[in-house]
């Protein structure tokens, strides 16, 4: 497996104040916190948060940085445990720990190659940058949620494609493709003929797998941000690894950080038929 | 922080340990810091770097050869702590002395690298070839021998539980280690830990850190079984330090051998208390892994106010 070469900000380890945390959508929650000093990342980073205090977590949560404006930073998350369902009781005011940016971000945009952003769910903020910053005319984004409660529409202008699982609960002026997101970008128009692209992904397995899926048939390049539980989130642990090819390793495989060489792997490094699905719905 | 009247000491001030200069007392915990070359990079308002003031990092446990681990999910945090199962994952002793050490030497980390092994006869060839390649270096300060993992599978890794075979393992790496500290982490998961200090030391080591992980478990209660894939894992952090103290002060009272504290510190108060009950130095471990720069400012609160 080969590195990926993006330049990266230095990572920070300092405190935050909630500016607000606020539901975007039935499912997703917008956190803004103001960081102790103005911080950097580079689409697809993530960092660790914590709460501040005698009760914080015993392990910081990585989130995906969705946007930063000065010292202030934007996370999406959903309520999947003990440590999220902390975070979301955080009003404004509440301090919280950062440290951030961490992991390898997604590849910076090639001239020949137009873009295919896929995010689903809370997958969104790595794809969602990446489109902010770099988004060119000829890059197409992709955004797939539950239902139409479940998108957040506030974040998604007039050029995302936007599908649903199930139609119910669109707002009026807004119209979506019912089914999956990866299903809507194979059928899309704008990313039919010959022109080879590259594709960035977040969201759930079967959502990474299939957007792989389509990369292959098409013969496009294919960088997918995957997410495990972690414990440190910076390397130290080794609590958070994913199975990569690694032809010259004894076995043909070896253990990868999904904290320091990922989140973001290129598809074809991972060594698919050992990549489980982590029980991320149960406890985080 | 206000420090109490009977605590004196800089814990970043030089001590002896055997037959060792330390260049202090707060160390990182074997698992919570890699190999000590982490982290380096990362920047904070109050201190310039995670490693500043630390006496030594104890270095991810290497074993003769390299192994990937156990399968995910490889932790269970808690309210109270953590159980990990990660099984012991390392790039093995041939390339951690050919490229770690000799990198931890070139920044100058404080070390004491923690070695494990499937039999006690492999403690003897592996710190032979620590001391052929690193005697001249100045920032390997000792081995801690790791004889008390949970986490790997096979038979006859229980060194940890009788003094018999703690015996065996220490006088199978001393006769090889003559100017660096031997220390042996045993572990809190047998009933009379101050026996297995004192064979330790009766056997030659320098000094004991204590304690590793407590055997726990964690339930998936939407599957109803265990989260992590061999059931049991280690379990650390704010939990175990009242189980640690109790260890701790076992060892100091019935065992007379020098002790390194581990377990739960978070903070100043935290480590403080080991040292009250007799402990020469402390390691700060699962903290770390929210905060890498824990173990610095457990070490900067507890020095004297100038």
């Amino acid at each position: 497996m080969t590195r990926l070469n993006v330049p990266t900000p230095p990572t920070l380890s300092c405190g935050g104040r909630v500016l607000s945390n606020t539901a975007v959508s039935t499912g997703l929650i917008r956190l803004d916190l103001e960081l102790e000093m103005p911080a950097y990342f580079a689409p697809g980073q993530f960092a660790m948060l914590n709460t501040a205090g005698p009760a914080d977590l015993v392990f910081s949560r990585p989130f995906s940085i969705l946007a930063v404006d000065g010292a202030v930073m934007s996370f999406l998350y959903r309520v999947v445990g003990r440590g999220t369902r902390a975070f979301a009781d955080l009003v404004p005011g509440s301090g919280m720990r950062f440290l951030g940016p961490l992991g390898t971000p997604f590849p910076v945009p090639q001239t020949d190659r137009p873009a295919v952003l896929i995010g689903g769910g809370v997958g969104l903020p790595p794809v969602a940058n990446w489109y902010a910053v770099h988004g060119r005319p000829g890059d197409v984004a992709c955004f797939g949620g539950r239902d139409g409660g479940d998108v957040p529409w506030g974040l998604l202008d007039d050029r995302w494609l936007i599908s649903v699982d199930d139609p119910r609960d669109l707002p009026d002026d807004r119209t979506a493709f019912h089914g999956r997101v990866t299903e809507m970008a194979a059928a899309a128009d704008s990313l039919a003929g010959d022109t080879p692209r590259t594709v960035m992904a977040c969201g759930p397995v079967p959502l990474l797998k299939a957007a792989w899926t389509l990369a292959r048939q098409r013969g496009w390049d294919c960088f997918l941000s995957l997410e495990e539980h972690m414990g440190c989130g910076y390397g130290a642990c080794k609590g958070c690894v994913v199975p990569v090819l690694a032809p010259a390793d004894r076995e043909g495989w070896r253990n990868a950080t999904c904290c320091q060489e990922g989140p973001v792997f290129r598809a074809e490094d991972i060594a698919w038929e050992r990549y489980g699905v982590s029980p991320l719905e149960t406890t985080t | 922080m206000n420090l109490p009247a009977w605590w004196t000491t800089d814990p970043c001030a030089a001590f002896q340990l055997g037959p060792r200069t330390f260049p202090g007392r707060i160390w990182t915990a074997s698992g919570c810091f890699a190999y000590g070359l982490t982290a380096h990079d990362i920047a904070s308002p109050d201190l310039p770097t995670p490693y500043v003031g630390l006496g030594a990092v104890v270095t991810k446990t290497v074993t003769p050869e390299p192994r990937s681990g156990n399968p995910m999910p490889r932790l269970a945090e808690l309210p109270t702590g953590a159980i990990n199962s990660i099984g012991l994952e390392n790039v093995g002793f041939d390339a951690f002395l050919a490229e770690t050490l000799p990198a931890l030497e070139a920044r100058g980390v404080p070390n004491v690298v923690s070695l494990a092994a499937t039999t006690p006869e492999h403690f003897g060839p592996m710190v032979e070839k620590l001391t052929a390649r690193a005697s001249g270096f100045a920032h390997w300060h000792g081995v801690e021998l790791n004889l008390s993992c949970p986490n790997v599978a096979e038979g006859g890794h229980d060194f940890g539980s009788t003094p018999e075979a703690v015996a065996r393992c220490v006088a199978a790496a001393r006769p090889h280690l003559t100017d660096r500290a031997l220390l042996v982490k045993l572990t809190p998961n047998t009933g009379r830990i101050s026996d297995l200090a004192r064979a330790a030391a009766d056997a030659g080591c320098d000094a004991v850190s204590a304690i590793n992980t407590v055997v726990g478990l964690e339930v998936d209660l939407t599957t109803g079984r265990p989260v992590l894939p061999r059931r049991y894992g280690g379990y650390s952090g704010p939990g175990i330090l009242p189980i640690a103290l109790a260890k701790v002060d076992e060892i100091v009272q019935k065992a007379g051998v020098p002790v390194v504290g581990v377990g739960g510190i978070g903070s100043a108060e935290d480590a403080l208390r080991f040292f009250a009950l007799g402990a020469v130095a402390v390691q700060v471990g699962t903290s770390q892994m929210k905060d890498p720069f824990n173990a610095a400012r457990v070490a900067r609160d507890l020095r004297p106010e100038v």
